[in-house]
């Protein structure tokens, strides 16, 4: 480096010749060193300086550029792709009606759990639980909590609300799971039908739902298979008609002061099941317990009558008999009968109702009529076999092919020994006890013209008939008889306006368990219908168990007085639902009159 | 050679000096400051406890400090360097033998009436005392590889202190700033391509060594690595602040969604809420455009920063200025960064926003000497 001397002899020796002060110039090149070396150690500095600005710049337009990218981007949780909660969710296919609304489906929620030996202030975690769950006994809580523990349950199912709660008192040691639970958003609605869930093995990750009842138990392989892709099960319930049905039935049973009731809506071609209830009804949300061993097991909101309720179903069945002696050309509707006293069949006296004596009547008569004696004629006309296998054909004596888990336990109950006797009285209704649902496949056999449906409670898209049980003329008779007894017979009451309804009415009184025989005052009321009664497309049941109609100066406890006028509201209520018609007969016009308006 | 022998006639004197403040930048501390209230009120759930009002009046003693390191002349404060520098060591070696543990590190030691945090302090002696070495040091030698050994010892000897506590973001942020201050001072470019060149081949080495005996890292420290170059493999655990707070910053969209309307920070989504993550309420709260706001408020920081540093005729006084806007600078890209998944999760507070005593005491000293550099400047 070429330095510039600070003296420089060609300065010095001037200004020392002028006696000057040669000092200051060695000052002022001092100085201009300064300057130099300052200047150029300054734009050293100010070129590192611009280095960094764009340093700054480069990692400003980073952030700034990446904060617009974050600002645009979805705000979207990440789904965690390990752990159980994603594998435990939708184990269970839903189920729905058949068009297509939810009856069943699953719900999210969690249990609590705790490791004790987590918990950090063990009294206080169980003080606040308890606050949260009065149900908890905290002295319990408190001696889990403080032992030595390593897992203990608290609640197996929580909602959102009480996890938060629980959240919220902050101690670790108190642990959620993830659970699936089975959810019927419809509440009470067709619980006899849909039965429950319950939860079957159970860890901390997850519990197997099990179907328990119902449905749920019926099909509970098809449900949990993963094969089917979560489709749901389409059940052949309407779930509006179901409602409907619902609240007539129990409006209906309190007016009739009975202590339980079932109504049946099947279709009579494809044998589906549009509407079945059982009162009193429970919620399958929040199943109560079983019946215990020592309690009967019809006085539990669980007991499905529809399927399970076999009772006598009385004078119902005396269609059956008719039609029978109709199929095998024994008589037609116009044949008369002689249904008067007496009539002693196998030692005993076959009596009427209230001891009336109709005399001579046809037989679409003594349908409308309802005498016991005019079909145990028939019956006894029909012989005991051939009354027998027709009975058979109709499904009478093995329990229906319903898929119900509990219509397999539906056993009808028939004499072993099958005497002329027996013939007669199960002619009428008496002798043989079935469920409602074989009567309602009885019926439908006769409204589809003699093929016998078996129910289902499955979507079905085609007629399903069976084998014919008897020729289309006999069903044709049965069904205008049906009609008559509607518009001039026991039934009058269920008459519907604009729809063409056809029944039979049907009251047995109920055995004495106890004591052997029947009570006096105890009946099973039934009125079997169908509608329209001109081209039937459904056939409907209801059945009254112990009703009272106390209106009246004694109480009437009558099929014609209970159960058909409860038949009549439903049928109003349902056939507009089902898209049925109203055929209203046109008014009659008035004459017409040539008078001037005055 | 210093060139601090200038004319001190016309430096102000007394009272006068408070006209001669550079008082823009007391202003934009003041305002961002007062971003940060606003945030630990709102992360509070609409409460003054137990952010906001203790940060207020940190703040305050923070100005007061400031007004005062602002007073007194800079040439005091070159003189004491090395002094201040020694005193931080004593304090990180204090650190090691008395230092309460916090979040699973030795991080402060306990005056009673705060916590102080040793490493927080040493960011800036570390600034002071190689600008003073550099003030002191002629041009001539900067360069050469001898006199290179003692900034290097001044870096390099805190770092290392401050690995051992353990606590990687302070490190990273001696090391950058230090280097960012060595490379203002002028020192030649090869060296820092050598050393940057080294750095990547240690980062290597490092990830080479996970899992065998000599492990260089500690296990979350290579979870935090994982996790940051990709946030999905583990959303729900180690993964989860940068998730978080992507959606909270996903959520406020342009305008954001209300003060304290934040939903992502309010309901305890997000961890450290009110420290390292603030900026998360933030930008869910007034979205970009607050978010942007806060950064151009630390740019014009920087800038009146840079221009004090332009102003000052002295090495000193440039390089300790440029060193703290460096350090700030460090500070809050480093933690945008962070909270945006642009980098690690390493634990650096956003500045003078963030909940926290020694941070913001330390920043306002710092701008205490901007000050003082500003005020003494030569004119």
């Amino acid at each position: 480096m070429i330095r510039t001397p600070l003296r420089p002899l060609a300065r010095i020796l001037p200004a020392r010749a002028r006696g000057e002060n040669t000092d200051s110039i060695e000052n002022e090149n001092i100085r201009a060193r300064h300057a130099e070396m300052q200047d150029r150690a300054r734009q050293r500095a100010e070129s590192r300086l611009l280095v960094m600005g764009v340093v700054f710049l480069c990692a400003y337009m980073t952030v700034g550029v990446r904060m617009g990218m974050l600002a645009t981007s979805d705000a979207s949780e990440p789904v965690a792709s390990v752990g159980a909660a994603t594998a435990i969710a939708n184990q269970r296919a839903d189920i729905v009606d058949r068009h297509g609304r939810i009856l069943a489906t699953n719900f999210e929620t969690h249990s609590l759990y705790s490791n004790p030996q987590l918990l950090i202030d063990p009294e206080r975690a169980a003080a606040e639980l308890v606050a949260i769950f009065p149900d908890l006994d905290h002295e319990q809580l408190l001696r889990k909590f403080t032992g030595k523990l390593k897992f203990t349950w608290i609640k197996k199912k929580i909602s959102p609300e009480q996890k938060q709660a629980v959240h919220d008192i902050g101690d670790p040691g108190l642990l959620f799971g993830p659970r699936e639970m089975r959810l019927y958003p419809n509440g009470t609605l067709a619980a006899h039908i849909l039965g429950g869930a319950s939860f079957g093995k159970e860890d901390v990750d997850a519990a197997e739902v099990i179907g328990v009842a119902g449905v749920e138990r019926q099909f509970d392989g098809y449900l949990r298979d993963p094969a089917h892709g979560n489709a749901p099960l389409t059940l052949s319930l309407d779930l509006t008609v179901q409602a409907a049905a619902e609240r007539v039935l129990s409006g209906g049973m309190r007016i009739m002061n009975a202590k339980g009731a079932a109504s049946i809506l099947m279709d009579v071609y494809t044998g589906e099941i549009l509407s079945a209830v059982s009162l009193p009804t429970f919620d399958p949300n929040n199943r109560p317990p079983a019946p215990k061993k020592n309690e009967e097991a019809s006085e539990s909101p669980l007991f499905n009558r529809t399927v399970l309720g076999v009772y006598e179903l009385g004078s119902t069945f005396k269609i059956f008999t008719a039609a029978q002696a109709i199929d095998l050309g024994l008589v037609n509707a116009e044949t008369i009968v002689d249904t008067s006293p007496p009539m002693r069949v196998g030692g005993r006296t076959i009596g009427e109702f209230r001891n009336k004596n109709y005399g001579k009547l046809s037989v679409s008569d003594l349908i409308v009529q309802s005498s016991n004696r005019g079909t145990g004629r028939l019956a006894l006309q029909i012989g005991v076999q051939r009354h027998k296998a027709f009975l058979e054909a109709l499904g009478m004596f093995d329990p229906t092919p319903f898929e119900v888990v509990e219509a397999q336990l539906g056993q009808p109950l028939y004499p072993k020994r099958w005497t002329d006797l027996s013939s007669v009285t199960i002619s009428y209704g008496h002798g043989l006890s079935t469920t409602p649902m074989h009567l309602a496949a009885g019926y439908a056999a006769i409204a589809n013209g003699g093929h016998y449906v078996s129910p289902t409670i499955l979507k079905k898209d085609t007629p399903q008939l069976g084998p014919r049980v008897m020729s289309p003329g006999a069903a044709h008779a049965a069904r205008r008889m049906l009609r008559a007894v509607v518009t001039s017979g026991t039934a009058s009451m269920a008459d519907v306006p604009g729809y063409a309804v056809g029944g039979k009415t049907g009251t047995a009184d109920k055995p004495d368990k106890l004591r052997g025989g029947y009570y006096e005052d105890k009946v099973i009321s039934t009125f079997a219908a169908l509608f329209p009664a001109h081209d039937p497309r459904y056939v409907l049941i209801v059945t009254l168990d112990e009703p009272s109609e106390n209106s009246g100066s004694q109480p009437r406890r009558t099929a014609g007085w209970t159960a058909a006028p409860i038949a009549s509201e439903m049928i109003g209520r349902v056939a507009p639902l089902l898209g049925l018609r109203p055929s209203v007969e046109p008014a009659r016009l008035p004459a017409i009159t040539l008078t001037a308006n005055n | 050679m210093s060139y601090l022998e200038y004319s001190v006639k016309y430096t102000p004197t007394g009272l006068r000096k408070v006209l001669y403040l550079n008082w823009p930048l007391i202003l934009l501390l003041i305002a961002v400051a007062s971003i940060g209230f606003l945030m630990l009120y709102s992360v509070a759930g609409g409460s003054f406890s137990p952010w906001a009002e203790p940060q207020m009046k940190r703040f305050a003693m923070g100005l007061v400090l400031m007004l005062v390191v602002a007073m007194v002349p800079i040439w005091f404060w070159r003189n004491m360097a090395a002094v201040a520098y020694l005193g931080s060591i004593v304090l990180l070696l204090a650190v090691e033998f008395f230092g309460a543990v916090g979040m699973g590190a030795q991080r402060w030691i306990d005056l009673g009436f705060m916590r102080l945090q040793p490493s927080e302090v040493t960011k800036i002696t570390m600034v002071m005392l190689l600008a003073a070495y550099y003030d002191w040091l002629p041009a001539r030698n900067t360069s050469k590889p001898q006199w290179l050994l003692v900034p290097l010892l001044i870096v390099l000897l805190p770092t290392f202190l401050v690995l051992r506590q353990p606590d990687l973001g302070t490190a990273i942020l001696l090391v950058a700033a230090g280097g960012g201050v060595i490379f203002l001072a002028g020192v030649h470019w090869a060296y820092f391509v050598t050393v940057i060149t080294a750095g990547i081949g240690l980062l290597v080495a490092v990830f080479q060594s996970r899992g065998t005996a000599w492990q260089m890292l500690k296990d979350y420290q290579y979870r935090r690595i994982d996790t940051f170059l990709d946030p999905s493999t583990d959303p729900l655990g180690a993964g989860y602040h940068i998730t978080q707070s992507k959606i909270a910053l996903g959520s406020g969209g342009w305008t954001g969604r209300g003060f304290m309307q934040g939903t992502q920070s309010r309901l305890n989504f997000l961890p450290e809420k009110h420290t390292d993550f603030i900026f998360t309420t933030l930008a869910e709260e007034f979205g970009f455009i607050g978010a942007f706001s806060l950064l151009g408020l630390y740019a014009l920081i920087i800038v009146f920063c840079v221009t004090t540093a332009m102003a000052t005729r002295d090495r000193f006084s440039s390089l300790m200025t440029m060193g703290v806007a460096v350090t700030f600078f460090l500070f809050f890209a480093v933690n945008m960064s962070m909270v945006m998944g642009l980098a690690p999760v390493v634990g650096v507070p956003l500045p003078m926003v963030s909940y926290g005593g020694s941070a913001m005491l330390v920043l306002m000293i710092a701008f205490g000497l901007v000050q003082s550099a500003h005020i003494h400047r030569p004119r």
